[in-house]
């Protein structure tokens, strides 16, 4: 039995039910059984375990964390090992697609930098003695966290439910401008976006295809997009992303401009179109006033560039604008979108999951700034610090060190020594995510009530190491969270959980679940709540002259936390095609401005600190921006991220609200100054020209509409 | 008796034929692929599965610089447009740097590259050992067990798609417990050895025992290469040729794109297929639809 008293109403909201009002049938909890079992036997090979035919591969459904999307994925397994993953096609985030990232998650699994054993204060331990130092010190402990949902995310709830410590949900690659302007205009903060219906798609400083929302999904939509009749993509930028890549149209907008621009946007609709905000006073003035003069002034961008985009917006309706380049620019985007009659359209609210305590808490590069903030202050006494790595992703202006060493405890549950848990005091080795239970809840692209589940694909690769699912369990139960007493693992719990969720307990329900790699769960359509006044702005610091730094996202090393993997080092840059390092993109106009060329090394120094990198030049970029990709400059992510700069260390300091901009959106001013060393840059190809060749032949779209697409 | 001799006037007669009389005869299926350059979006989830499916070693940054990357499938980028060129005379890029302004109007042009398994692989009859030899899957392959590393055939290839292992990349490339993911369907190559995308023979052939078991041809779609398989956008599309109720089939015919020749001639010109380096009569398999954009 149970040691602590358990009602109806706690132990439904320890496993996530809270206010579902779902009825619980029997509450006998399944034992856990694996392939452990007889363990200690040795059997010949001869007699394999049933569900190992040697040399037949077989697939088994889970979910890949390799970014916060949650794409479903199958695994291939032979002779009890996992081999490769492919998108799961019934998941509805992906179907049966993946990315680069999801592909490299079996070097993830394997990688042999693993953390194998807990240590306490570098030192091995065993999981008893760093349990109890943990039971010991870490009350009152705050979560510090990327984005997380499911199961997970309700027993992290339970957990903090029983001290004073708080959430830290941090992304600094994230979409939080669009979901707060989604909520400020539609009261929706995450709407369905439909890629697919649209006939022509805006983006501005988002990218769609490569690392914003679900990527995979945006894809698979941006393929049915191309189709006959075909949309048209244009991307306002200051730096090309993959999204910008593939536009029609590309508009280099100076860094910090986007907002300017997105109103200019509006104000040609309004004098040009006749269209404008129905009951909206103050965004209409706001357009208004920004005329293409003014647009022009700031961000570099013509009128002619305006009226282009505008004209296509007006001639391919429904069209959807997706903005994230500031809170600004994303607000203003959501206002264009109404105006243009694209809400309704492309862009339909989403789902409310009834079992509330499961949805995504989206991570935010406001939550590193408040951790910095708050743990400088000593209001932070204890922390345990997973699937994120703030004392990489911070600017040096936050001083981090400092933050973390004020963390009176900080525990690490990490599957890789990084920045971060090398001033923790405890870490406590993490299952990869091919051996774990969980459930996660997509945050883009699902369908309503959508819950992918990961179950193992193989058995522990490093035995010592525990699932995150266990070890919140397992500090829960320790804070003496009531209804958990039952569960003697994860796996008995999610397994209780999540039939309570599907209202089943029967066997064949459970494993259709495992089979299907997701449930579902209840959940209720959202409205969209439209019609008040929003108040439009942009920021006046944008000027011309001076060059500011930015740093983008490329799927791939990510935000950093792929940097130890080979494959994702090995992979070209989409844009630059430079591999193993870092590289600091300029205009060719600002290079031959500045005296430097390809390869040459030069030192970017801002308030924040300098970073020294080489130059590759294309006209991809503004020429007032410097664009440093993030994720390479490790100090300590093992051998294979022992390369390239950290830009994200130099940017400048975030403000205190953070409502202005994210810290990847926020231009700070730099200057250049080269060393007078050059070195020749590894790229797959050191030719951005076809030579008159026919290799990539393009033809007009007027041309492919005269053939209605052909194939 | 199979000799290496005989072997060798085998394959300079299956090219003879294939140069002169467009094709080989002894095919009992010819696989295809088709990548649409409109929906490609550069994104690399292609490549990556490649090294997933068919352990291909990474190698790191200064093997890679020396152009001794094992990259089964990669993806070019240019950023000029020659075709989209006003003057229509091939020299887009000069043209642009005069006349452009200081930014890309458009983005990027991206090209999934990868061996174009050419009937009359020019490859192949340079062999000094017959390491490469056509499959009656219509399939360039490349005997790892042959191969003695003369490299004639990487010379000989225009689309400089074989991958040479000049060094014993494994224990780098995977180092314990990394060789546990090691796929065990297909070998892991050594030193010295000729490598190249084999349209991931190995799924073909479970496909081929899986239909003979059941005791029914390969049906359409059954086979999905790895690259195939996860690309998001559903790019590519992979089939074979012989069988003319698939999809791909479909689509040459649609394109109307003939093999055998190194120039097509369509009734409708307009239509978006095309080989790259036809006009080399190696005649490629595999077939690229125009990217199209807005001007």
């Amino acid at each position: 039995m149970s040691k602590t008293k358990i009602d109806r109403r706690n132990f439904l909201k320890v496993l996530g039910l809270g206010g579902a009002g779902a009825a619980l049938a029997g509450c006998d909890m399944p034992s856990y059984v694996t392939s452990e079992e007889g363990v200690e036997k040795v059997y010949s090979y001869l007699a394999p375990e049933e569900y190992v035919i040697p040399g037949i591969g077989v697939w088994y459904a889970s979910t890949c964390t390799q970014c916060p999307a949650a794409c479903g994925v199958h695994g291939r397994v032979r002779e009890g090992r996992v081999l490769k993953l492919e998108g799961n096609p019934d998941t509805a985030a992906n179907a049966g697609k993946l990315c680069q990232m999801g592909q490299a998650a079996i070097q993830t699994h394997f990688h042999p930098e693993r953390i194998t054993q807990p240590t306490i204060g570098g030192k091995p331990a065993t999981w008893d003695e760093a349990l109890a130092l943990i039971n010991k010190k870490a009350g009152n402990a705050s979560w510090v966290t990327g984005t997380v949902s499911g199961h997970q995310r309700v027993l992290m709830d339970a957990h903090l439910g029983t001290g004073t410590g708080r959430h830290y949900a941090i992304e600094v690659v994230n979409s939080r401008p669009w979901e707060d302007a989604s909520a400020a205009t539609l009261g929706d903060a995450r709407p369905n976006l439909h890629i697919d219906k649209a006939r022509a798609v805006l983006t501005i400083g988002a990218d769609v295809l490569g690392t914003w929302g679900n990527p995979v999904k945006s894809m698979r939509d941006y393929g049915n997009f191309r189709d006959a009749p075909r949309g048209v993509l244009m991307a306002v930028e200051a730096a090309m992303s993959l999204t910008g890549a593939n536009a029609d149209h590309w508009i280099a907008a100076r860094p910090g401009s986007e907002a300017a621009v997105t109103l200019g946007l509006g104000h040609v609709l309004m004098t040009k179109h006749g269209i404008s905000p129905a009951g909206m006073p103050s965004a209409a003035l706001a357009f208004k006033n920004m005329t293409p003069a003014r647009v022009h002034e700031l961000s570099g961008v013509s009128e002619a560039q305006l009226d282009k985009i505008a004209d296509t917006l007006m001639a391919n309706s429904p069209s959807l604008i997706i903005a994230n380049a500031s809170h600004a620019a994303a607000k203003t985007a959501q206002v264009l979108n109404l105006m243009l009659g694209n809400v309704g359209q492309t862009l339909t609210p989403g789902a409310a999951l009834a079992a509330g305590g499961l949805a995504p808490v989206t991570g935010s590069s406001k939550d590193l700034v408040e951790f910095a903030m708050n743990a400088k202050a000593g209001k932070v006494s204890a922390a345990f610090i997973t699937g994120t790595n703030p004392a990489f992703l911070a600017p040096a202006s936050l001083d981090m060190a400092r933050a973390l060493d004020k963390v009176g405890f900080k525990v690490a549950i990490a599957s890789f020594v990084d920045e971060t848990t090398q001033s923790c005091d405890v870490v406590l080795p993490l299952s990869s995510a091919l051996e774990d239970w969980g459930t996660h809840v997509p945050a883009f692209g699902g369908n309503p009530g959508d819950v992918h589940v990961q179950q193992p694909l193989m058995e522990r690769v490093h035995a010592d190491t525990r699932g995150l699912g266990d070890i919140v369990l397992g500090l829960a139960k320790e804070a003496g969270v009531d209804g958990l007493g039952d569960f003697e693992d994860y796996y008995g719990y999610l397994r209780t959980a999540v039939s309570a969720m599907i209202d089943s307990d029967l066997e064949g329900d459970w494993n259709r679940v495992l089979q299907a790699g997701q449930a579902t769960s209840k959940s209720a359509p959202t409205a969209f709540t439209t019609g008040g006044d929003v108040a439009l702005g942009y920021s006046e610091a944008v000027k011309s002259g001076g060059l500011s730094l930015i740093t983008a996202a490329r799927q791939g090393i990510y935000d950093g936390r792929h940097a130890n993997l080979p494959w994702m080092q090995e992979a070209p840059d989409q844009i630059s095609k430079a591999v193993w390092d870092s590289w600091a993109e300029i205009n060719p106009k600002t290079a031959a401005g500045l005296g430097v060329k390809d390869g040459d090394y030069v030192t970017l120094s801002t308030a924040g600190g300098t970073v020294t990198t080489r130059v590759f030049t294309y006209k991809g970029v503004h020429p007032d921006a410097v664009c440093v990709p993030m994720g390479r400059g490790h100090t300590n992510y093992g051998q294979y991220a022992d390369n390239g700069v950290n830009p994200l260390s130099i940017l400048n300091a975030p403000s205190g609200d953070m409502t202005a901009s994210e810290i990847i959106g926020s231009a700070t001013p730099v200057t250049l100054s080269a060393t007078g060393d050059n070195r020749h840059l590894i790229r797959l190809m050191d030719i951005d020209s076809q030579h008159g060749r026919k290799l990539v032949a393009t033809i007009p779209a007027t041309q492919f509409d005269r053939n209605q697409g052909g194939a | 008796m199979p000799s290496l001799l005989g072997n060798i006037f085998d394959i300079w007669s299956d090219y003879l034929k294939g140069n002169e009389q467009g094709g080989h005869h002894k095919y009992e299926h010819m696989y295809s692929m088709v990548i649409d350059l409109d929906k490609c979006t550069g994104c690399n989830a292609c490549s990556t599965a490649c090294y997933a499916e068919n352990n291909l070693a990474w190698v790191g940054e200064e093997k890679f610089g020396a152009r001794q990357a094992m990259n089964w499938l990669r993806i070019e980028r240019y950023f000029d447009e020659p075709d989209m060129d006003a003057a229509g005379d091939g020299h887009g890029m000069e043209q642009a740097a005069a006349t452009q302004s200081d930014t890309q109007d458009r983005g990027a042009s991206f090209l999934p590259m990868m061996c174009q398994q050419c009937n009359a692989a020019p490859c192949e009859p340079v062999c000094p050992v017959a390491a490469t030899y056509h499959t009656v899957d219509g399939l360039n392959a490349q005997v790892y067990n042959r191969c003695i590393g003369s490299r004639y055939c990487a010379n000989n290839c225009p689309f400089r798609v074989r991958n040479f292992n000049f060094y014993d990349n494994a224990p780098t490339a995977w180092p314990a417990p990394m060789d546990q993911g090691l796929n065990p369907d297909i070998s892991v190559r050594s030193k010295g050895v000729m490598e190249k995308c084999t349209f991931c023979i190995q799924r073909t052939r479970a496909a081929r025992d899986t239909a003979k078991r059941e005791g029914r041809e390969i049906r359409d779609g059954e086979i999905q290469t790895a690259c195939q398989q996860t690309c998001p956008t559903s790019a590519i599309l992979f089939g074979d040729l012989l069988d003319e109720t698939s999809k791909i089939a479909q689509v040459w015919k649609r394109q109307q794109m003939k093999l055998g020749v190194y120039k097509q001639d369509k009734a409708n010109p307009e239509l978006r297929g095309y080989r790259i380096f036809e006009e080399l009569n190696v005649d490629p398999k595999v077939l690229y639809l125009e990217r199209v954009r807005e001007v």
